[in-house]
C-alpha cells in the first residue's frame, strides 16, 4: 500500500497559446506520489513530460487544477511565493547539469544556501554533507570545466539536494551520461530515496533507467495511458 | 589671435578656421588613438586590479558568509568568463572616459578664461575696427593718463602706472633675403618692468623661474637691445642665450634690430615668443626719417602711427571698468583713432567666438556621440554576454534566486567595469596631466580638474548602466518554464 501522498495532482490542465492557437499540453491529469517515492515518467517527444514536472516543482501556473506539495497548495502562490517555496521544498536535477560555469563545485552546490538563513558553519556543513554523499569531497574546489559529465551531474545532485527538500524533480538526468556514468547516477538516486527518504520524480526516454524507479507512469498527448511497473517491457 | 598681424602665419600664428579646426580635429584623432593605446597598456593593470579585488572579496565573503559578498563574487566571476568581451567593455569605457574626462578639462579651462574676476580684473584696449588692432603710440600715454588722473580715485589701477602695459608685435627675419619660419622670430616689444605682473602666466610664476625672470627683465630694462626667447625658439633657430641676433623687421619694413639674448622664457609659456624693451622700437622708429636704411630720405615709418597693438590694464572693480570704458567711447581724445575697452575675458570671448560653432560642435554632437557610440559597444558586448547565460540566469531563478537578484548580478558586472574603467583612465588622465601645466595663449594653465575623478567613474558606470539596462531587464523576467521546456 502506497503511503501519504506527497504530492497531489487534481484535474490539471496546461495550455499554452501560440498565436491564436490554444495548444492544450495537459488535460485533466489527476496523479499521486507517495512520500518516498521513486516515480519514473515516461513518454514520447512533446507529450508534456517537462511541463508536468515544471507545475509540480513550482515553475509555472496551471491554467486550471490543483497541485499541493506537501502541506502547501502551490497552484495558488504568487512567482516570488513559489520562488521562496522551492528553495527549500524542491531541488533539481537537469539533463545538461546547468552548474554555473565560474563557480568552483562547492560554490555551485553552496548557491541555494545563500537564500536561507543560515550560519556560515551550518551551510559549510550542509555543503561537505552533500558533496560527500556523491563523492565528490576532493573535487570540491574545480570548476565544472575541469568535470566529467557524470561528475558535474553528481555535483547537480548534490546541489538538488543540499537544502534538505522533500521533493526532487530530475528531467532526463541521464540523458547526455555514458551508461556507467547513467548507472551511478540512478544509485545515488536511490540512495537519496532509501536513505534520505526524499521523493523523486524523474523525466526518462531510457526504459533501463525507468526500471530503477518503484512505479512508472506514461504519458501522451497530455493524458497518463497506464499506470503500472509492468509496461516497461 | 586678435590683434596680431597676419604676416604672422610664418610663425605658426594663423588664425584661419579651417587652419584651426583641421588642428582640433587632428587633435581629437591623436587624442583618441593615445587613449587606445593607453588604454591597451592598462589593460593588464586593470586584470590584476580585477584579479586582486575578486580574491579579497571572495576572502571577505567566506569569512563573512554574507550575502551581497556572495553575490558579487558571482559578479567578478562573470567578469572572468570571456576576457576578450570584458577587454573590449574596458578599452571602449577607458577610450570614452579618457577623451571626455581631457574635452571636458579644456571647456573647464575656456570657462575659467573667458568667466570676469570680480575685482582686480585685466581689460583690453584694442582699435574699434581695424583687425589687427593697430593703435598710435600717443594713444598709449593719453590712455594712462586718462587712468591715472581722470578717473576717480577708487577707480584708479592700484598699482598706478605698473598696471597699465602696451604689447606691439613685431615679426622679424634673421634672413632678408629668403625669410623662412626656421629663421623668423616674433617678438612682443613691451616694458619689461611689468612682465612679472601684468602677463597671464607669468604672474603665477614661483621659485627659481620667477627669480630668473626676474633677473631677465631687469637686464631687459637696462639694456633695451636685450631680449628673452622662448627654448623651443631658441632650440629651432640654433642659438643660445648671450648671443646677439640681427633681425630684420617683416611687418616693419625695413627696421634693422640688433638683439642680444640675455634669456629664456620658462618652459610652457608663451612657446615661440621673444619678449623685446618697448623702448628699442620707439627708438628705432624715431631714428627711422634719417636711418641709411629708409628709402624715402626724412619721412616717417609706415608703422610710426600704427606700433601699438593691444594696451592692458588692470581694474579694481566693475565699476571702474564701465566708467573708463565710458570715457574711452565718448572722448574726442580719442576721436581719430577709435578704440574700444574689453575685459579680458570677454576680449578673449570674442576671439573664441569664432570658434563657438567648433566649441558647439565639440559639446553637442561630438560628445554626445560619442557617447552614444560607447554605449552601443558596450551594450553589445553586455548583452551577448546576458543572452548566453540566458539558461543560467533560469537556473538562478529555479534555485529560488529572485529576478531583483538576478537583475542585480547583471547590472553589477556592468557596472563594475564601468567603474573600473572610468576611473582608471580618469587617473590615468589626472595623474599625466593633473600636474603638467602648460599654458596654452592667453588662457590659464590647463589642468584636469580633481572632480574628474569623480566623474570619470561615475560615467563609466552611467554608460555602461545604459548599456545593459537592457539585456538586463530581459535576463530579469527571464520565464524559467519556457527555457527548460523545449530543451529535452
Ligand atoms: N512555454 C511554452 N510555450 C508554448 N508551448 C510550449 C511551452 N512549453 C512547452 N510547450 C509545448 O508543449 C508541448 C510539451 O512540451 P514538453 O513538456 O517540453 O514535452 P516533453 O518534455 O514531454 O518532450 C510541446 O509541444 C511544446 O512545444
Ligand atoms: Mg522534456
Amino acid at each position: 500500500m502506497m503511503s501519504r501522498a506527497i504530492v497531489q495532482v487534481r484535474d490539471l490542465h496546461k495550455s499554452f497559446t501560440r498565436g491564436t492557437e490554444a495548444i492544450h499540453v495537459l488535460r485533466d491529469l489527476t496523479l499521486d506520489v507517495g512520500e518516498a517515492e521513486f516515480l519514473a515518467l515516461m513518454g514520447p517527444s512533446g507529450s508534456g513530460k517537462t511541463t508536468l514536472l515544471n507545475l509540480i516543482a513550482g515553475l509555472d501556473q496551471p491554467t486550471a487544477g490543483t497541485i499541493t506539495v506537501g502541506e502547501n497548495v502551490i497552484s495558488g502562490m504568487s512567482e516570488s511565493e513559489l520562488a521562496r517555496w522551492r528553495t527549500r521544498h524542491v531541488g533539481f536535477i537537469f539533463q545538461f547539469y546547468y552548474l554555473l560555469p565560474v563557480l568552483t563545485a562547492y560554490e555551485n552546490v553552496e548557491l541555494p544556501l545563500l537564500l536561507l538563513n543560515l550560519t556560515k558553519e551550518q551551510r559549510r556543513k550542509q555543503v561537505e554533507n552533500a558533496l560527500g554523499l556523491v563523492r565528490l569531497t576532493d573535487r570540491m574546489n574545480h570548476r565544472p570545466g575541469q568535470l566529467s559529465g557524470g561528475q558535474q551531474q553528481r555535483v547537480g545532485i548534490a546541489r538538488a539536494m543540499v537544502t534538505d527538500p522533500t521533493l526532487i524533480v530530475a528531467d532526463e538526468p541521464t540523458g547526455d551520461l555514458d551508461t556507467r556514468s547513467a548507472d551511478e547516477i540512478l544509485q545515488l538516486m536511490e540512495i537519496l530515496r532509501a536513505q534520505l527518504g526524499k521523493t523523486i520524480i524523474m523525466v526518462t526516454h531510457d526504459p533501463k533507467a525507468a526500471a530503477r524507479a518503484q512505479r512508472i507512469l506514461h504519458l501522451e498527448k497530455g493524458q497518463l495511458v497506464l499506470d503500472t511497473a509492468a509496461a516497461v517491457s | 589671435m586678435y590683434g596680431m598681424p597676419p604676416e604672422m602665419s610664418g610663425a605658426g600664428y594663423d588664425t584661419s578656421m579651417l587652419q584651426l579646426t583641421g588642428y582640433l580635429f587632428a587633435g581629437l584623432v591623436v587624442l583618441i588613438l593615445g587613449a587606445i593605446a593607453l588604454a591597451v597598456l592598462t589593460l593588464p593593470a586593470f586584470f590584476v586590479i580585477l584579479y586582486v579585488s575578486d580574491k579579497l572579496v571572495g576572502v571577505f565573503a567566506t569569512a563573512t558568509g554574507w550575502f551581497p559578498l556572495k553575490v558579487t563574487v558571482i559578479m567578478f566571476r562573470g567578469l572572468r568568463r570571456s576576457m576578450l568581451r570584458t577587454s573590449l567593455t574596458y578599452l571602449a569605457l577607458f577610450v570614452l572616459t579618457l577623451v571626455l574626462c581631457l574635452i571636458y578639462a579644456v571647456l573647464y579651462m575656456i570657462g575659467n578664461a573667458t568667466s570676469e574676476k570680480e575685482a582686480n580684473f585685466k581689460a583690453i584696449v584694442t582699435h574699434k575696427t581695424t583687425i589687427p588692432s593697430q593703435m598710435p603710440p600717443g594713444y598709449y600715454e593719453r590712455f594712462k593718463r586718462v587712468c591715472l588722473e581722470d578717473l576717480p580715485p577708487e577707480m584708479r589701477p592700484k598699482n598706478g602706472d605698473k598696471d597699465i602695459m602696451s604689447w606691439s608685435f613685431i615679426l622679424g627675419t634673421t634672413d632678408k633675403a629668403n625669410p623662412r619660419k626656421d629663421n623668423m622670430v616674433f617678438l612682443f616689444a613691451l616694458e619689461p618692468d611689468k612682465v612679472l605682473t601684468m602677463m597671464d602666466g607669468l604672474d603665477e610664476l614661483v621659485g627659481q623661474e620667477k627669480e630668473l625672470l626676474e633677473k631677465a627683465c631687469a637686464a631687459m630694462k637696462a639694456n633695451p637691445r636685450a631680449i628673452v626667447m622662448s627654448k623651443s625658439r631658441l632650440k629651432s633657430l640654433n642659438l643660445r642665450v648671450g648671443q646677439t641676433i640681427k633681425l630684420h623687421g617683416m611687418n616693419y619694413a625695413n627696421l634693422l634690430f640688433e638683439f642680444e639674448i640675455i634669456g629664456e622664457l620658462p618652459e610652457g609659456k608663451y612657446e615661440g615668443v621673444s619678449f623685446m624693451n618697448k623702448d628699442y622700437l620707439i627708438q628705432q622708429i624715431d631714428t627711422f626719417p634719417t636711418s641709411p636704411n629708409n628709402p624715402k630720405k626724412g619721412e616717417q615709418h609706415p608703422m610710426a602711427d600704427k606700433c601699438i597693438n593691444l594696451i592692458w590694464v588692470r581694474l579694481p572693480t566693475k565699476e571702474a571698468f564701465e566708467t573708463l570704458s565710458e570715457k574711452v567711447n565718448n572722448r574726442a581724445e580719442f576721436g581719430t583713432v577709435p578704440i574700444k575697452l574689453e575685459t579680458a575675458s570677454s576680449g578673449i570671448g570674442t576671439w573664441l567666438g569664432a570658434f563657438k560653432d567648433i566649441f558647439w560642435g565639440i559639446k553637442f554632437i561630438l560628445v554626445p556621440a560619442m557617447i552614444g557610440i560607447m554605449s552601443l559597444v558596450v551594450a553589445n558586448a553586455l548583452s551577448i554576454s546576458v543572452r548566453e547565460r540566458r539558461t543560467e540566469m533560469a537556473v538562478l531563478k529555479v534555485l529560488g534566486f529572485a529576478p531583483r537578484h538576478v537583475l542585480l548580478i547583471v547590472l553589477g558586472e556592468a557596472l563594475l567595469v564601468g567603474f573600473l574603467g572610468g576611473g582608471m583612465s580618469a587617473l590615468m588622465a589626472w595623474g599625466l596631466l593633473g600636474n603638467v601645466k602648460f599654458q596654452i595663449m592667453f588662457f590659464g594653465a590647463f589642468f584636469v580638474p580633481m572632480n574628474a575623478l569623480f566623474y570619470g567613474p561615475a560615467l563609466g558606470m552611467a554608460v555602461s548602466f545604459a548599456g545593459c539596462i537592457g539585456p538586463a531587464m530581459a535576463a530579469k523576467n527571464v520565464k524559467v518554464a519556457e527555457v527548460f521546456a523545449r530543451v529535452a
